[in-house]
């Protein structure tokens, strides 16, 4: 019955304090394909993704209602970073829906127009006022957008003194983003400017720790995603032995969000828990002090040991890695290591693929080589009009019978294919009850052998996984001049899931083998369930920019780069490596075998 | 001489075009769809005095297309000059637009033509034309389009002088679009500004970028009375790109502009 109240009573007050219409209310995720086309073209920088952002607490002044739900105390704003564009994941702050989705369209625009914010107020206003000045279409949604939320303030600020002139010079300076220069300081916080961008959240970044990243990293066996947005973090000094210890009278402790030194790499609690108090929390503070707990294993250095792992092939390859920041290739960065799986047993296409397996090698078969029309042929279709007036009127008219007529015959086709799959950590996720991401990797690798031995295009595969620039796995699975073979399929049969995603390196080193090729046609085709990443450096931007500039040094050497990814993320990077015609995201993970052939067909122009 | 043709040069262009002309040496004409080497070509055959013969390649093109065949008269057969034989017998521009369409064997009985020789074996009727000295062979392509069942050989490629070509930079965009559509500066302002919106989405979102030729069209059909909107959807979206979402998305790019 007391929960019954309870409950009753924070839905009374919070529908009392509500000032959303969650009627208009519309979705970023909904509205990101759109959002993202719109960022480039306004002028954003292509690498950045859109994201959803995180609420953060205003210290604004609330009406005795929303203080009393609880209410009005965090709010999601916009802002951005090095690496993404963060909007609200969702927008009903107006009535109309329609106005909701100009704002976040408004914001896009502005964020694409301001890459860096100085002073929040006079770069936000500055940026409003050229956005406006060049594009004069946007005219009529930003007055829209201003009145709405000029209307919104008058119902949700008091009147009181001292801030009032504070929020006035908010309205005079959305009204009129040209004519203020400053804003008055005010004891309250204001209310948080919708049409604006803030600031990223703070963060201190500078550490002294002692504790070097690279000997210890987490060793969590299953890692449990928070979906939806991002928490803020901050990095603190820890390297206090003053582990968990409160050190303030406990009176003082007001909100979560004060600091409590709590040791989380100790904390053996459920995985549950801790993904409760992370959504609790406004701020997670990380400390780079690591002492895992006993239970738990380090992970990045847990390779095979020498008498199991693969053959290792020559001393490794030296390749250049690309670092954005200077705009410089690193030469000799990466240590590529060729692997062989010397003690795979040879063995036969596996049951459950065998009759797939058999309609693809049929049907590449068929497609052994092009048809073209060829002229002067002794029979054919079609007569060959110009062949045979040629010979009428030729000043040495033969009396023997000359070919004319032309017929549609198979012609050669020069064309060799790189397959190159990426054997990740990631492959190890379960995809069903009895299958695995890697699972169907290796049946799509079968069936994509079978298939093209079948067509008697010249192909190879290759996997690949990384631990860091010094050891990049490149796995043999089979090569351009050995036939497939029972050999080759046990190879294949033979793969597992690796570590991260060099991909740089690896496309670096296809191109190399792509370029030693005589044929006219190379194909790079790249199958992958991720972004770039390695557990360096290589994250984010830096392993997008290093993959891109392998890509289209490729692209530079005639090869034709393309990617099945099955990402569901994918459209977010992908176009800016691969060029929106140069990838496809396969939805449904379990098609992918029988998807990949068929894409084949249609990229190299045989499916027509 | 009154030119009939408009041209805006974007760079040292006419110069260097005029300079292979009076050296006798062929032109390749590099550039994304649409950004005037059409016009380009058409321009300097007026201010040079020559005939422009243009060819549009394309993949079934064989070479007798190109130098002639024998046609059924009333009278039995007869030579049928190509337009590439025309122009080397009596002097102008032959101009092979999107040459990477051709099959490579056609582009081979180019060769004489574009070296020191200059000279055309025409096989089926056994003679040997050497080239008028006003011939001049121009070829042009779209590199963005080229995939790798189609290129120029590397041997065709060296035999010409390059020209790269892309759309023109904003004022000079401006002036085109008021001189070719007769379009106010402002909206022409627009439309550029717009299409140089449009042209960062390339790659990325767009297979293509929007050419010159179409906020061009789109700047005739606002004069001729729709809405700067509806001009741009139909001119410019549907052209661009058939997915729903970047439809909108260029729609919102548009209401951004006018």
């Amino acid at each position: 019955m007391e929960e019954f109240i309870g409950d009753l009573w924070h839905r009374v007050v919070t529908r009392q304090a509500q000032t959303d219409y969650p009627d208009a209310q519309v979705e970023l995720a909904v509205l990101t394909p759109q959002l993202a086309p719109f960022y480039r073209a306004m002028g954003g920088s292509p690498g950045k993704v859109l994201e959803a952002s995180q609420p953060r607490a205003f210290n604004t002044q609330r009406r005795l209602v929303q203080r009393i739900a609880g209410t009005h105390r965090r709010f999601s704003v916009s802002w951005q970073d090095e690496r993404s564009v963060r909007l609200p994941p969702s927008l009903a702050l107006f009535p109309e829906r329609d106005i909701n989705e100009d704002l976040y369209f408004w914001l896009t625009a502005l964020a694409a127009k301001q890459s860096y914010l100085q002073h929040w107020f006079i770069d936000n206003l500055r940026a409003s006022y050229e956005l406006l000045a060049e594009k004069p279409g946007l005219k009529k949604t930003y007055n829209r957008l201003v009145s709405a939320v000029i209307n919104q303030r008058e119902l949700l600020t008091g009147s009181s003194g001292a801030d009032q002139e504070g929020e006035m010079a908010i309205r005079q300076a959305l009204r009129d983003p040209g004519c203020i220069q400053s804003l008055p300081r005010t004891k309250v916080g204001l209310l948080p400017v919708p049409l604006w961008l803030y600031p990223p959240p703070m963060q201190i970044v500078s550490i002294d720790s002692e504790d070097n990243l690279d000997e210890c990293e987490s060793g969590m066996a299953t890692v449990s995603q928070i979906y939806g947005s991002r928490k803020e973090a901050n990095r603190i000094d820890d390297s206090k032995e003053t582990d968990g210890l409160l050190i303030f009278q406990l009176e003082s402790l007001f909100s979560w969000t004060e600091q409590v030194e709590l040791d989380r790499c100790q904390d053996e609690d459920d995985e549950d828990n801790l993904a409760s108090a992370v959504e609790d929390l406004d701020i997670i503070s990380l400390s780079r002090q690591r002492r895992a707990g006993a239970a738990k294993v380090k992970f990045d250095l847990d390779l095979p040991s020498v008498h199991n792992d693969e053959l290792p092939v020559g001393d490794g390859i030296k390749l250049p890695e690309w670092n954005h920041q200077k705009s410089q290739l690193v030469k000799d960065f990466c240590l590529l290591q060729p692997m062989l799986a010397d003690d795979a047993v040879p063995v036969a296409i596996p049951e459950h693929l065998n009759r797939t397996a058999c309609h693809l090698k049929n049907r590449f078969a068929k497609l052994h080589l092009q048809r073209q029309w060829q002229y002067r042929q002794p029979y054919g279709e079609e007569l060959d009009l110009d062949a045979w007036l040629d010979n009428e009127t030729s000043p040495v008219c033969s009396q023997e019978e000359q070919p004319c007529f032309k017929a549609r015959t198979a012609n050669a086709r020069e064309l060799s294919c790189l397959l190159l799959a990426d054997l990740s950590m990631s492959t190890d996720s379960a995809l069903n009850a009895d299958q695995r991401v890697i699972d169907v990797i290796r049946d799509t690798l079968l069936l994509f052998a079978e298939a093209l031995s079948g067509s008697g295009d010249q192909f190879a595969i290759y996997g690949f996984s990384s631990v860091k620039n010094k050891q990049v796995r490149y796995n043999l699975l089979k090569n351009f001049s050995e036939t497939y073979s029972d050999q080759a399929r046990g190879r294949i049969i033979a793969i597992k899931p690796g570590f991260y995603t060099r991909m740089g390196a690896a496309i670096r080193q296809s191109t190399e083998i792509l370029k030693q090729q005589k044929s006219q046609q190379r194909l790079l085709l790249i199958v992958s369930d991720g972004k770039p990443n390695d557990i360096d450096h290589y994250e984010g931007r830096y392993g997008i920019e290093d993959t891109r500039h392998a890509i289209l040094d490729a692209k530079r050497q005639g090869i034709q780069p393309f990617c099945v990814t099955i990402d569901d993320k994918g459209n977010d990077y992908l176009p800016y490596l691969f060029g929106s015609q140069g990838y496809a995201l396969v939805n449904d993970v379990s098609r992918l075998p029988t998807l990949l052939p068929k894409l084949y067909l249609n990229l190299v122009g045989l499916n027509s | 001489m009154t030119i009939s043709n408009y041209y805006l040069p974007q760079g040292r262009e006419v110069e260097i075009f005029k300079g292979a002309a009076a050296n006798g040496l062929p032109v390749m004409i590099k550039g994304p769809t649409g950004c005037g080497k059409t016009r380009f070509v058409e321009y300097m055959a007026e201010r040079l005095g020559r005939k422009v013969y243009t060819i549009a390649c394309h993949d079934d093109l064989t070479a007798s297309d190109l130098v002639g065949r024998h046609l059924i008269g009333a009278e039995g057969t007869f030579w049928q000059d190509g337009p590439l034989t025309r122009a080397v017998r009596e002097g102008g521009i032959c101009y092979l637009d999107e040459v990477v369409e051709a099959r490579k064997d056609t582009t081979v009985v180019l060769h004489p033509l574009s070296d020191h020789r200059r000279i055309l074996p025409v096989e089926r009727t056994g003679e040997l034309l050497h080239a008028h000295p006003d011939f001049m062979l121009v070829i042009s392509y779209n590199p963005g389009y080229q995939n790798l069942m189609k290129g120029l050989k590397p041997s065709t490629r060296q035999r010409f002088v390059g020209l790269s070509f892309n759309y023109p930079d904003a004022d000079r965009e401006v002036l085109i679009v008021c001189q070719e559509s007769g379009a106010e500066k402002n909206v022409a302002q627009q439309l550029v500004a717009l299409g140089n919106d449009l042209r960062r989405m390339k790659d990325h979102d767009l297979e293509e970028a929007a050419s010159t030729r179409l906020l061009i069209y789109t700047a005739l059909m606002i004069n001729s009375g729709l809405t700067a909107k509806e001009a741009c959807s139909v001119c410019l979206v549907e052209p661009l790109t058939d997915d729903l979402a970047m439809q909108q998305a260029i729609g919102r790019l548009i209401d951004v502009h006018f």
